[in-house]
């Protein structure tokens, strides 16, 4: 342990002026920050922003469930879970009742390739919201019979998500689908055959090997002194110990060739969900600006490509969306819609037509002139709450992009030409020809349909896994 | 998702957020003073609120009708008219409007509930002059093209699969409104019934049109980084020559007070079957409100809550489970839901349910757990206008529903005045089994044995 590094800024005020050549409503500028490092190589990053009286916090960790072993997906999850079920002098029932009665909220979770806490306190209860998540990281009770219940419920909310509305769990098919024996295909949260197979073992052998503060990235925004932040930052984290083992990282995946499809069979819906995915483009990949361009005008928006087509010219569905998965390697580019199983066929088709035009025409100059304009006037509002502005600032140190990432945002998106927009559909947008296609549906109704896409696979709604295991 | 509909999300949506306030009055809130009002001769409200955190701006339009001034053959209109609000004016073609907003930076949305429409637009405030333009044009010349009128209608008609046909929870929630009400229009589902869905006609729309979407039947809210004066200005120049319109027909009809329990069964392929209750609550705007988000706060509002604790950790009777509380301009209705694990006894889930809320009725809640739902609503309110767009929905939700924004303000005197007693009483006088509807979704007796099977998976 030892005393706080000096702080230093950031981002100087004086950096602001930076952009001063694109106009003030076309960007925001991230506010002055100061960074700080812990002892143990905990990365910090903090905002004073006082309009109102709260705090928000993240917390995120390296690793996540790229540390599950095989077979016992849901591991980093479940040990996210069960942290909020008892550490330092509290067990489960006081832990909750620590963070409720004060109004906050404190929320642990798992992505595929971290974990971490967010919390949102009112400030007056702030040394609360720190004793809370450094007891929950650093002291956490791992009890048996809490676990039992964790694993238990994650089993059941599997099968309760199954019965309600597929658009929440469409792509956990399309990733497990299209990533198969890549880690972006295995279920972060687990599978009810995974989460069957993990004991408390591993999720203690997990805490040992993949967690710890040399990993460790924690930001802090709101009605807070950055100077007495970063000490109780210390306080409360410099001592973490380290993790035992190497962070784990992602290979680069290998793109689908060819079309292939998976037949998710759900009795009785009245609609086919479906979803079109290949390899897409990563968090740093330098022609991120260029892609999000493409993409809104493709189908990221409401009149987009794909929503011109499906829903407002043809009425086909409610909803039609597309966009990147990006992690630190490029995940999912996805097409995802549904529409009545009758027209099935001609919803996938007329998707697969949209995404042909766009790489036969690319985009006319109002539509890119209007995609950019649409981006810049949206931008704001993505950064206004502390807790917007701490996600931000993780992701940034997360992926070792610097206040560019934000601060010149608004220049790369006026500096997308026609050519920039080819190159970026040439490289990370998927030809129809080669997808990953998911079909969640009444099988017996549209399985004889389908075959034309691709060689079909079928599983039930209910088999207790996102995608068949590989033969 | 784009233009929804405020129904079953109501039941997901469990934490009040602007609703709710404690220790907080305007003096403390930073702003608060700043705001101005104003009414045009043709009787349109408008609320401005200047907040130069962003060069954004939230104008909300809310719109004093929804699915409880519809009747039969009609259900689903008022809905549907929000998404014809998009689709063509006699100046601007089907999609103009859209793509002249995307173009200029800004986007939109709406929504429907059984009260109100309400229409959202989010620009950068360089933009401001075009979208009262383009609402002023919508306002006074929107037309009704059939072949959008048809399209329009299949992606209502998608909607409805979405959030009720192929989801559980809203399948429930639909058959349990339609019992619960047996006179008052909130006994309509807000996305409609099928077959009205498919039998909406454009004269239909051209008489709600006339009727409700009058300058004196909306209010506006604008909030962001704009002058108040300007707004003023654009608001002369755009909408005070739309003429008034007689005030729409109000609802008269109230619900009899309920005589005694009414119990209905989904039969559905389901995994984990589903319990749901909902009681005959009051009205937005009484008091009786405030005490029942507290009270639904105490049974059901996060993992310390008393229905999590025993449900779902104590007695693994519950995978989740949550409250919701319908509060419009009539009497709307209190819930209580459970998602039954796998294998689980609805019965039991059911008894144990019962037996919480009776202790709450006998005993009322402890002090902790006062300050605890005082301390979420507090929290809760600070969260609900750290936006722009959360300060126009605070907004109105207090002009509309409560009369007066300034209402908002004084929410927190309401909730510190709050006492135990109060939310006993209201256990014991409104969450009787004799003023509840009583829904559960079970799998047909078939699905049962396939439902175990699956289970025997684990």
């Amino acid at each position: 342990m030892s005393a706080a590094t000096p702080l230093h800024a950031w981002i100087a005020g004086a950096a602001l002026a930076l952009a001063a050549s694109v106009q003030a409503a076309e960007g925001v500028k991230l506010p002055p920050v100061h960074r700080a490092q812990l002892a143990n190589g905990a990365q910090v990053a903090l905002v004073e922003k006082r309009d109102t009286p709260l705090v928000a916090m993240t917390i995120t960790v390296r690793g996540g469930a790229l540390g599950d072993a095989p077979g016992k997906e849901g591991t980093a999850s479940l040990f996210a879970d069960l942290i909020q079920k008892g550490s330092g002098e509290r067990n489960a029932a006081q832990f909750a009742e620590a963070v409720e009665t004060a109004g906050g909220s404190l929320v642990a979770s798992a992505g595929s390739e971290s974990l971490g806490i967010r919390a949102s306190f009112m400030a007056r209860d702030v040394d609360l919201m720190l004793e809370l998540a450094g007891d929950a990281l650093q002291r956490p009770a791992l009890a048996s019979d809490e676990f039992e219940k964790a694993r238990t419920l994650a089993i059941q909310s599997i099968a309760a998500a199954k019965d309600s509305d597929p658009r929440a769990l469409i792509a956990s098919y399309g990733d497990a689908w299209l990533f198969r024996g890549h880690p972006y295909g295995r279920p972060v949260g687990g599978s009810e055959g995974t989460l069957a197979a993990v004991t408390l073992e591993d999720v203690q052998r997990f805490y040992a090997a993949h967690v710890g503060g040399d990993r460790t990235i924690i930001t802090v925004v709101g009605d807070i002194d950055a100077r007495a932040m970063s000490s109780k930052l210390e306080r409360a984290f410099g001592g973490w110990r380290k993790a035992g083992a190497p962070t784990p990282r992602a290979p680069a995946p290998q793109a689908v060739s060819g079309r292939r499809v998976l037949l998710v069979d759900k009795p009785g819906a009245t609609q086919t969900y479906f979803w079109l995915g290949n390899v897409g483009a990563s968090r740093t990949d330098p022609a991120r600006t260029q892609q999000t361009v493409v993409n809104t005008a493709f189908g990221g928006r409401y009149t987009s490509m794909l929503n011109t087509a499906l829903r407002i010219d043809s009425g086909l569905t409610y909803g039609v969306s597309a966009g990147f998965d990006r992690a630190s390697q490029p995940g999912a580019y996805q097409v995802s819609s549904y529409t009545q199983t009758e027209s099935t066929v001609q919803a996938v088709d007329l998707a697969l037509a949209t995404l042909e035009r766009l790489r036969r025409d690319a985009l006319d100059a109002p539509t890119l002139a209007s995609a950019k304009s649409y981006l810049l006037g949206q931008f704001p509002p993505t950064l206004e709450t502390n807790g917007q502005l701490a996600g931000r600032l993780a992701d940034l140190l997360f992926y070792g992009l610097g206040p560019e990432d934000v601060d010149e945002y608004a220049q790369r998106v006026a500096a997308v030409d026609a050519a920039a927009v080819r190159s970026a559909i040439e490289r990370a947008f998927p030809k129809p020809a080669d997808l990953a296609i998911v079909l969640i549906g009444d099988a017996d109704r549209i399985r004889a349909q389908v075959g034309k896409y691709g060689p079909v696979t079928e599983m039930k709604i209910t088999d207790p896994h996102f995608a068949p295991p590989r033969t | 998702m784009k233009r929804t509909i405020a129904l079953a999300a109501t039941l997901l949506a469990v934490a009040p957020q602007v609703e709710s306030a404690t220790t907080t009055t305007a003096a403390t809130l930073p702003g608060a003073d700043q705001i101005v009002t104003r009414t045009l001769p043709n009787g349109m409200k408008l609320v401005v609120w200047p907040d130069r955190d962003i060069p954004n701006v939230a104008m909300y339009i809310w719109y004093r009708v929804g699915s409880r001034n519809e009747r039969p053959g009609i259900t689903g209109i008022s809905h549907f008219f929000e998404h014809m609000m998009f689709n063509g004016t006699k100046t601007r073609p089907p999609g103009e409007f859209d793509r002249t907003m995307e173009a200029n930076g800004g986007s939109n949305n709406a929504y429907t509930s059984a009260d109100v429409t309400v229409y959202q637009n989010w620009f950068p405030s360089t933009a401001m002059p075009l979208i009262f333009d383009l609402e002023s044009d919508r306002m006074r010349n929107l037309d009704f093209d059939p072949k959008k009128v048809d399209s329009e209608r299949g992606v209502v008609y998608s909607e409805r699969r979405s959030s009720i046909d192929n989801d559980n929870f809203g399948t429930l929630v639909e058959q349990m409104q339609a019992t619960a009400y047996v006179a008052h229009p909130y006994q309509i589902p807000t996305i409609g019934w099928p077959s009205d869905i498919e039998a909406w006609k454009v004269e239909d729309l051209r008489a709600y049109y006339q009727q409700y979407y009058a300058p004196n039947n909306a209010v506006m809210f604008v909030v962001g980084d704009v002058e108040p004066s300007a707004v003023f200005d654009l608001a002369t120049r755009y909408l005070a020559n739309i003429p008034s319109q007689p005030p729409p027909a109000p609802v008269t009809t109230d619900e009899p007070p309920q005589q005694g329990e009414r119990r209905i069964t989904v039969e559905r392929d389901a995994q984990t079957p589903l319990l749901a209750m909902a009681w005959h609550a009051a009205a937005a705007p009484d008091r009786a409100s405030r005490v029942m988000e507290v009270l639904l706060a105490i049974l059901g509002n996060g993992d310390s809550s008393r229905l999590y604790r025993r449900l779902v950790d104590q007695e693994q009777a519950a995978v989740d489970v949550g409250t919701a509380h319908d509060q419009g301009f009539d009497p709307g209705l209190a819930w209580v839901y459970a998602i039954v694990p796998p294998d689980g006894d609805v019965a039991r889930t059911e008894q144990l349910v019962d037996e919480e809320i009776a202790r709450l009725a006998s005993e009322g809640p402890t002090p902790t757990e006062l300050t605890k739902a005082r301390n979420q609503a507090l929290a809760g309110f600070w969260r609900g206008l750290e936006t722009i767009s959360g300060k126009a929905q605070a907004l109105g939700t207090y002009e509309v529903f409560h009369g007066d924004y300034r209402k908002l303000f004084e929410a927190p005197a309401q909730y510190e005045s709050i006492t135990a007693d109060d939310v006993k009483e209201a256990a014991a006088a409104v969450l009787r089994p004799e003023n509840r509807t009583v829904g559960r979704l079970v799998p047909p007796p078939r699905a049962r044995g396939d439902a175990v099977a699956t289970g025997a998976v684990r």
